[in-house]
């Protein structure tokens, strides 16, 4: 094949994918911890030591922000530098002031947005808590982003785009327009922290639904599929299964993904209609999900043995199966009737876990222990220990779920039972004391998640520790890998 | 280059990024896309039944209808949504319309009745669990068991403000504030010390009877005037929710979970000390005069022992 030269420390800035990569790993570790802390108050209260700062209602968004922008979004800008630059085999456009500003900006903004959750500035809007100031910060941050992306693919040495970009690049784009348009707000003063929606009512909660929803739609699984055609093939050493496919369902995911995030509102004070054609849309968006699914485990036919031998591709094959669950549950918990059982239970909560977890973090992980290694010019410290730490996440990630399952279905079960005489049977706070085996038991999941993620973070400062010790070692190594 | 695959025999695209990534010339899996056109099939058929798409200023209404009736009692046909979902189902579901009938039962039948009717005390228990769970329990406490100091106990025999049904009917109402001054600055520490011997004594707990002499004309006197709302005899005043002081029921000062006299005469010294200031809220504007009769039912059914 053509181009040997690929993968050279020199041709691509890896700089600025490195301070990303390391950033991720730090707010993973921060951020998962706080969700544990958070799973704990659920289960015994008193842990809040009625210090107003660590209540639950102002840490949640610390944890979701932590783990989504911090955890995920750092990730994602590492590995889209990684692979913008690997298959466009062009160096990252913009100067080095332009890549510390992404950088910079991006975690000071989350650090500004968390310490205002503890101190309870929020806009109460979930997934978008952050004030306007924060707001413009990102949007900044975000403008760059987005410049220097497309110029790198503009300056490519090939005559394709490879998919992955299309869904880096569907990501920037959509969580701009997202992004904007869910936090256009008045301040009250240019000097307080309070800003008032431009929207009201109806309107304001399906704008914040259409982003919620979007969120997560490009967010945590458009951009995740283009790291999953990056690392997967990679990985696996095999063609991607389906070209078509993979067009097809690029296409059907991000048409329908704009239109479902109304199912998040369904049985509220909105029109009929605007309900049905979320869980409608819900149902459409089924099969162009699982076509990422398809095209990413059916790449590894002709190397099935992988599964039994090596350890990353385990945390990308099963990060793809829980993608394929939870966006097959989804859809199901789109429709009215199962969403009147399940909405505001720990059900959603556990649905939107196994696609966390189950999904962004583990092909986030597999392809880190891919991507690291790389990155330094060396071999990971331990393969045992990535093995190690699949098997505790996978275990987490399974508890974590199963819990929610009981909790959620059960509350759901409990809140409308009726008795013989036509009264509700249960009281509310009878429904939560029932809640708290499984709250205990989806604690002990994430204390096994985040268990993990500590293994990784020890395993990933052995690696680089070593290659600064001994440079030269793994130029041969990463030759036959690459 | 387009290649063949070795191990497939499928070919590629012919593009290659990064050394070796590639990609088969696959077609869609057939099952994948059938499914999805099946997907796209029911869409059809539900936005065919349902409301869903929205055309000018209105929206496609769906063939799906619903009849229901309003509040006027005038029956209505039209298309299928939330609103007359629910207006149908309290309107002829089955709980809904059992408990409609009991709720007509309870309305109709006096306490008395109530109380001899195993059904209907079947009905006030279920119903009863359910508002005082969601309304009640949060301060009064899962059993009714109350707070001493904070919330009445509503299974002694002991009620402030009356336990005759329809005393407690007006507490659940309109509410209640209960009230009593403080005396920090009216008494000093021994005039203290006097009234509380003498409140003790009045229970039949352990006193010092001289103080508690004094402690008895300060009561009846003009410097405490306490015999105004708690009487002459101590027994309290229903219309002020004056406690009776001499039914060796204790329900703000915690006496009874007091371990030595002094932590007792403490007790009550405090009680004077900073007086009583509490608030039951009004509950007519959330619970319908019958909900009121079931909760008084409960109560009074829980008070005679009932579960």
């Amino acid at each position: 094949m053509a181009h040997s030269s690929a993968g050279s420390v020199e041709q691509y800035n890896y700089d600025i994918v490195k301070k990303f990569a390391i950033a991720s790993l730090i707010w993973g570790i921060a951020g998962m911890f706080t969700g544990v802390w958070l799973a704990s108050e659920l289960a015994w209260p008193f842990l809040n030591f009625d210090i107003a700062q660590i209540t639950f209602g102002r840490l949640r968004p610390v944890h979701t922000s932590g783990v989504i922008f911090g955890f995920g979004g750092n990730a994602l800008f590492a590995t889209s530098f990684y692979v913008v630059q690997r298959t466009c085999q062009a160096r990252l456009a913009g100067s080095r002031n332009a890549h510390y500003f992404m950088f910079y900006g991006w975690n000071g903004a989350l650090i500004i947005a968390g310490i205002g959750y503890m101190m309870g500035i929020t806009q109460a809007r979930e997934y978008a808590e952050p004030e306007w100031y924060v707001d413009i910060m990102i949007t900044l941050v975000w403008l760059v982003y987005f410049w220097v992306f497309v110029t790198t693919i503009t300056r490519r040495n090939q005559p394709h785009i490879y998919v992955a970009n299309w869904f880096y690049m569907a990501f920037i784009l959509a969580t701009a327009i997202l992004h904007i348009f869910n936090n256009l707000a008045v301040p009250v003063s240019f000097t307080g922290a309070k800003s008032y929606s431009l929207f009201a009512g109806a309107q304001d909660a399906m704008t914040q639904w259409w982003y919620g929803h979007n969120a997560v739609g490009f967010f945590l699984t458009a951009a995740f599929l283009g790291m999953m055609y990056y690392f997967v093939p990679k990985q696996a050493g095999r063609p991607v299964y389906s070209y078509r496919l993979s067009i097809v369902h690029f296409w059907a995911l991000g048409f329908m993904y704009m239109w479902v995030g109304t199912h998040h509102l369904h049985w509220t004070a909105i029109p009929d209609w605007t309900s049905s054609l979320a869980a409608v849309f819900s149902i459409l968006l089924l099969m162009p999900s699982w076509g990422g699914m398809i095209n990413g485990i059916m790449t590894l036919s002709g190397a099935w043995d992988k599964l039994r031998t090596d350890p990353i591709m385990m945390f990308m094959i099963t990060a793809l199966s829980f993608y394929g669950m939870s966006t097959f549950e989804g859809p199901m918990m789109a429709l009215k009737e199962v969403n009147a059982l399940s909405h505001y239970t720990d059900w959603t909560v556990g649905h939107v876990h196994s696609g966390a977890l189950g999904w962004v973090a583990l092909i986030t992980i597999g392809s880190f222990y891919h991507m690291i290694p790389k990155l330094w010019n060396t071999e990971l410290y331990s393969m045992r220990l990535v093995k190690l730490h699949f098997f505790v996440a996978t275990l987490g990630i399974i508890l974590y779920i199963t819990a929610m399952w009981s909790s959620g279905i059960g509350q759901g079960m409990m809140l409308r039972e009726f008795d013989e005489y036509g009264n509700l049977a249960n009281t509310f706070i009878s429904t939560v004391t029932f809640m708290h085996a499984p709250l205990v038991a989806r604690a002990i999941g994430g204390m096994f998640f985040v268990s993990g993620m500590l293994l990784m973070a020890f395993n990933i400062y052995m690696t680089i520790r070593n290659a600064k010790r001994e440079p030269a070692v793994g130029s041969v190594a990463q030759t036959v890998n690459a | 280059m387009i290649e063949k695959d070795p191990i497939t025999g499928v070919e590629t695209t012919g593009h290659v990024w990064d050394d070796n990534i590639q990609e088969f010339h696959n077609p869609l899996p057939r099952w994948w896309l059938w499914t999805f056109y099946a997907t796209v099939v029911f869409a059809i058929i539900y936005w065919v039944i349902y409301p869903s798409w929205p055309v000018g200023s209105t929206f496609i209404k769906g063939i799906n209808t619903i009849t229901y009736q309003t509040d006027a009692g005038e029956e209505v046909t039209s298309h299928w949504n939330t609103r007359a979902l629910l207006a149908r189902d309290m309107q002829t579901g089955k709980s809904a319309m059992a408990q409609k009938a009991y709720l007509n039962e309870i309305a109709a039948t006096s306490y008395d009745d109530i109380a001899k009717d195993a059904d209907k005390l079947a009905f006030v228990e279920s119903y009863g669990n359910g508002v005082f769970g969601e309304y009640c329990a949060a301060c009064h406490q899962s059993g009714a068991g109350g707070v001493v100091g904070e919330y009445p106990n509503l299974i002694d025999d002991d009620w402030l403000w009356g336990g005759a049904p329809h005393e407690i009917e007006t507490t659940l109402k309109i509410g209640r504030i209960g009230f009593m001054p403080a005396y920090e600055e009216t008494f000093n520490d021994a005039q203290l010390t006097q009234v509380a011997n003498y409140v003790l004594s009045m229970s039949g707990e352990k006193s010092d009877p001289a103080l508690a002499a004094a402690g008895e004309e300060i009561f009846h006197g003009q410097t405490g005037g306490c015999h105004y709302c708690h009487t002459n005899e101590g027994t309290g005043l229903k219309s002020q929710g004056a406690a009776n002081l001499t039914d060796k029921i204790w329900t703000i000062a915690d006496v009874r979970g007091a371990e030595t006299d002094e932590q007792r005469l403490e007790r009550v010294k405090s009680v004077i000390h900073n007086g009583v200031n509490r608030v039951m809220p009004a509950w007519s504007s959330r619970l319908s005069d019958t909900e009121i009769k079931v909760l008084t039912a409960y109560l009074l059914n829980k008070r005679a022992g009932g579960q």
